[in-house]
């Protein structure tokens, strides 16, 4: 996996600068769209998402309708100029997977019971990527869900961790991400205390694992009171 | 001052007065929308926007989608659809399976109340029946949050809104406004609802409403004298 | 959020409006809404550029690849022009291949651009019947509020003028800078009622019963054109909107691509 003669950490900081668990810079602006019903857009250093909601509207087709709740979806999409070498458009393995993890995550806090026969719909485009895309989508549909007006207990907050040159590491860009040896994304339910995302490639000690996950929560924490703050501002200065 | 909340924030260990847009647990309220606090009577988180869901008793203005006998089945600007039973139509003459249409067809707007709502969610309608807008009139819609705005606390601001601009106004719960008057009446009432609908959440909205309102009335009646 | 008409009565509405010399938002009739442009957002690209006018909004990436040329322009590079109406954009919008609409505003895009011969494709030639330079404009509609062809056409040339050729990924030498010899600008008119909107909004667009675009180059001549909808338009209605269509994309070009 790691190119040959790569140095990701020097004198005990990674190559852009950051100490270990240090976040890339944040940017969240709220309802940045106007069709959709709620809207969010998230940089998290070179990672540009935005995410939109629609619904709850009516499902079809009729079949599928959950008789007792509203129906989550949700689709996370990479434009074909968001990575260094053109991505084909349209759904692939590794998409429907992410779509399928980031739904999970995010449906324990949302009150479906609230809207039988209908559905909700919550579409991700990834427009730059720089590892950490699904994280930078759930912070970013979790913001606009909260802006639709989707009654929710909590926000869903999440973020990766990995190992590179040995160290554990929060929230590894691109570079780290292809020359490390793990990643970790994870998301959370702050408030909670509870993980509603988990997923793991590459090799940790389990030490190393307890060290990034607490490394990961904290930063969860972190990135919930920016996703706040980005909310109340909207309506506070009118 | 409004207090802004989102999903989760704390707001009160008034767990007895928990009303909509709240949850209760560990004895404490939590907002359960992204919204502003009213503590008035209950607590209560009102939305900032939001999808229209109907409760029994509302009054709704809904447009006819669908002719499925015995029912038209009809658009109440909500993720559901609601159904009218060929028998809430008034009048002597019975009803044919072919001739549903004569009496209200596809487009046709309608004033009705929510008469019940079952656990399927299929919402029934009854017609209001003295009260229809035919043809007449201009329809406009607004998120239906924004309605509690229009109309005022006691009314007073739909009665401002109506006075002023001579326009006669019908709000209904589900966002949907029915306006008729002159067309220079109606587009002052419709700018002006405009206006209600995105600066709900803000302080002195009366008083600029009450002063745009002022500014046609001042050039109409500069106008009239030339 | 807002005022919104319901459909059937929304066409009455924008109509009547017209009929009485206004637009929804205030506009003149041959007047944009307000234009934003800004370049170089997506570094992961070759060129980029986000273009709004008014609330509609899309993102414009160029990406290049070396690849094999058609067999019958073996010298020649290739322009692949892909357009996207992602579910995020809109509420009719649906996730699943390219449908008529997404195919026509790529193809709309492509024709003004390639009509101009902005891009030299000879240029584009590494070894010929081998390998040339494949430019590949990719459109992301983000918010769809009408007029998504001048919003795209726009985007496209601007991230085209933005674009370098990407030689060192490659291994190769060689100039850097894209050749771009001409400023193709898209402008969309419709009629309604007799008269011709500029950057017809999204309820103006579906008022409306017929609607042209006429894409124009640095010394007026055209390079692209299609009309839109099912309804007519007179012959004297088609010069007047071509020479609209040279006036305004001159303005736009001397303001976003100089």
């Amino acid at each position: 996996m790691k190119e040959e003669g790569v140095e990701l950490i020097r004198e005990g900081k990674r190559l852009d600068g950051r100490g270990f668990d240090e976040l890339r810079p944040i940017k969240i602006e709220v309802g940045v769209l106007k069709r959709a019903d709620g809207s969010c857009y998230f940089e998290l250093g070179d990672n540009k998402v935005i995410a939109a909601v629609y619904g709850p509207r009516e499902m079809h087709p009729r079949h599928a309708q959950d008789a007792k709740m509203a129906v989550l979806k949700y689709r996370y999409n990479m434009a074909p100029f968001s990575v260094e070498d053109r991505k084909r458009p349209g759904p692939d393995r590794r998409s429907v997977e992410i779509s399928k993890i980031s739904r999970e995550a995010l449906e324990p806090v949302i009150l479906k019971e609230y809207y039988p026969k209908t559905e909700i719909d919550v579409y991700v485009e990834i427009l730059q990527s720089d590892a950490g895309t699904r994280t930078a989508g759930i912070n970013a549909a979790s913001v606009a869900l909260a802006d639709a007006g989707i009654p929710m207990r909590d926000l869903v907050s999440s973020v990766a961790v990995g190992k590179i040159d040995g160290e554990v590491v929060l929230d590894l860009n691109a570079v780290e991400d292809n020359n490390g040896e793990a990643d970790m994304p994870i998301a959370m339910i702050v408030r909670r205390n509870i993980i509603t995302a988990l997923q793991m490639d590459g090799r940790m000690t389990r030490e190393e694992f307890e060290k990034g996950l607490k490394l990961a929560m904290n930063a969860c924490r972190q990135i919930y009171e920016l996703q706040r703050t980005a909310l109340i501002e909207r309506y506070s200065e009118l | 001052m409004y207090r802004v909340v989102i999903p989760g924030d704390f707001i009160s260990d008034a767990v007895d007065r928990a009303g909509e847009g709240t949850y209760v647990e560990d004895g404490k309220v939590y907002a359960i929308r992204y919204g502003v606090v009213d503590e008035k009577e209950e607590i209560k988180v009102v939305p900032f926007v939001g999808k229209y869901i109907p409760t029994k008793g509302d009054v709704v203005i809904g447009k006819i989608i669908e002719i499925s006998f015995p029912y038209w089945i009809v658009d109440i600007a909500s993720p559901y659809e609601a159904r009218l039973h060929m028998s809430e139509m008034p009048g002597e003459n019975r009803i044919e399976f072919g001739n549903m249409h004569t009496y209200l067809d596809i487009g046709d707007l309608i004033v009705a109340k929510v008469i019940n709502i079952d656990p399927m969610m299929r919402i029934d309608l009854r017609l209001m029946e003295d009260f229809q807008p035919g043809g007449a009139g201009r329809l406009i819609e607004i998120p239906h949050t924004k309605v509690p705005r229009i109309i005022g606390r006691k009314g007073s601001m739909i009665k401002m809104l109506k006075e002023k601009s001579k326009c006669f106004i019908f709000v209904a719960k589900n966002g949907r406004i029915w306006l008729k008057g002159s067309k220079e009446e109606m587009d002052i009432a419709s700018e002006v609802i405009l206006m209600i609908a995105n600066e709900a959440h803000t302080s002195g909205l009366t008083d600029r409403v009450a002063h745009l309102l002022d500014s046609y009335s001042y050039s109409s009646n500069r106008m009239a004298r030339k | 959020m807002g005022l919104e008409i319901m459909d059937d009565v929304k066409k009455d509405y924008v109509y009547n409006l017209v009929r009485g010399g206004k637009r929804e938002d205030g506009r003149g009739f041959l007047d944009y809404r307000e234009i934003k442009l800004e370049r170089g957002l997506i570094k992961k690209s070759e060129g980029s550029a986000r273009v709004k006018i008014g609330n509609t909004e899309v993102m414009v990436g160029v990406k290049l690849e070396l690849g094999e040329p058609f067999p019958d322009t073996p010298d020649k590079g290739v322009i692949i022009t892909n357009a996207e109406l992602v579910p995020l954009a809109s509420p009719e919008f649906e996730p699943g291949p390219p449908n008529e609409d997404s195919v026509q505003l790529a193809r709309v895009v492509d024709r003004g651009i390639r009509g101009s011969e902005a891009i030299d494709l000879s240029k584009l030639c590494i070894e010929e019947g081998e390998k040339v330079w494949i430019v590949f404009i990719d459109i992301h509609v983000l918010d769809n509020d009408g007029n998504l062809v001048d919003a795209a056409t726009l985007g496209a040339v601007a991230s085209l003028l933005d674009a370098h050729i990407p030689n060192e990924r490659y291994g190769l030498d060689g100039e850097d800078r894209l050749d771009v010899r001409d400023r193709p600008v898209a402008v969309t008119m419709v009629e309604i009622g007799g008269e011709i909107l500029v950057d017809p909004n999204y309820n103006e667009e579906n008022a409306a019963a017929s609607g042209l675009t006429v894409i124009t180059n640095d010394d007026g001549t055209i390079s692209g054109m299609q009309k839109y909808r099912s309804g007519s338009l007179e012959e004297d209605k088609i010069l007047e909107m071509v020479e609209i269509g040279i006036e305004k994309a001159g303005e736009i070009r001397r303001e976003f691509l100089e």
